[in-house]
């Protein structure tokens, strides 16, 4: 699994290229923590080349997403398809998750 | 607002020694060292078996590896001398498992009917908030990597059923596919 960060003013889009399982999931987490602690407020997590997610893959998700509320700052997952939303859905964590089709979508939301 | 389609579906995981879904005979055969690292790997191993028509192949791969991680990581904890052991067998409309491990046991399964209960009727009132303590299911022993909601999809994957034996280190599981559809009016 690669992450990738790229900025779009506020906005920091992390980039997830692989499968999401039970050996990699954790550097999410690790990642999203470190920005955490470097004040990032704005994250997008575009998982558009992520064909593959498990349990472990959505609890890292789950982690992010309850850390980020917790902390009143914002995150939007975008580009959710395939078996990741299959997994998602039998989860029921469809409505759980700030989830965007786009990433544009995901920066005109945050804006406004 | 209130969806009761959640409470309506209720599902449990339960015990039904027998069940028709524990008859090994005809299945192929694995068993597998509790070896973490190779849990997608084992997984591969079964799955290969699986015919090319079975639409959504990666979902499959997903649940079996999550059963098959149960039985290496929370049955056996990872002890290289215990054994996995893997009854299975696919065709275009279905795909059945048995998968044994040498643990102590599911002893928490009453817990987690309860905690699934209380999630699904906070998903019923459309309750977020709420649900935020009730995503992760949480033991003891559960640690960092475990995302404990792999049994929440599991109960919805196998729409044939998912049962323990008596002793619960047993898990059988049926996923029926969808027939194909003919285009004849």
């Amino acid at each position: 699994m690669e992450l990738k960060i790229r900025k779009n003013g506020e906005n920091y889009i992390i980039d997830v290229n692989g499968e999401m399982d039970l050996y990699n999931s954790y550097k999410l987490k690790e990642l999203v923590m470190r920005m955490l602690e470097k004040k990032v407020e704005h994250f997008i997590i575009n998982l558009e080349s992520v064909d593959y997610i498990d349990s472990s893959g959505i609890g890292a998700l789950i982690y992010i997403c309850s850390t980020i509320k917790k902390m009143n700052l914002k995150l939007i997952i975008t580009n959710i398809h395939g078996s990741v939303k299959k997994v998602i859905e039998l989860t029921k964590l469809m409505g759980y998750f700030p989830i965007t089709n786009s990433i544009e979508e995901a920066i005109q939301q945050m804006d406004d | 607002m209130s969806d009761t389609t959640y409470l309506s579906e209720m599902k449990e995981i339960r015990v039904d020694e027998s069940s028709k879904l524990f008859d090994k005979n005809g299945m192929l055969y694995k068993e597998f060292a509790s070896d973490y690292r190779q849990i997608r790997y084992y997984t591969l191993l079964i799955v290969q078996s699986a015919p090319l028509e079975i639409k959504e192949i990666n979902l499959l791969e997903q649940q079996i590896s999550e059963v098959i991680k149960n039985a290496v990581k929370h049955g056996n904890q990872c002890n290289p001398d215990k054994k996995v052991r893997v009854w299975y067998s696919f065709d275009s409309t279905h795909a059945r498992l048995v998968v044994q491990d040498e643990g102590d046991g599911f002893k928490d399964m009453e817990k987690w009917n309860d905690f699934n209960r209380k999630r699904l009727e906070l998903l019923s009132k459309h309750d977020f908030e709420g649900l935020a303590d009730y995503v992760s299911f949480r033991t003891q022993k559960s640690d960092d990597n475990d995302g404990g909601n792999a049994l929440f999809a599991a109960l919805e994957y196998w729409n044939g059923g998912f049962v323990f034996d008596r002793s619960r280190t047993a898990v059988a599981m049926l996923k029926q596919f969808p027939k194909k559809k003919h285009s004849m009016n």
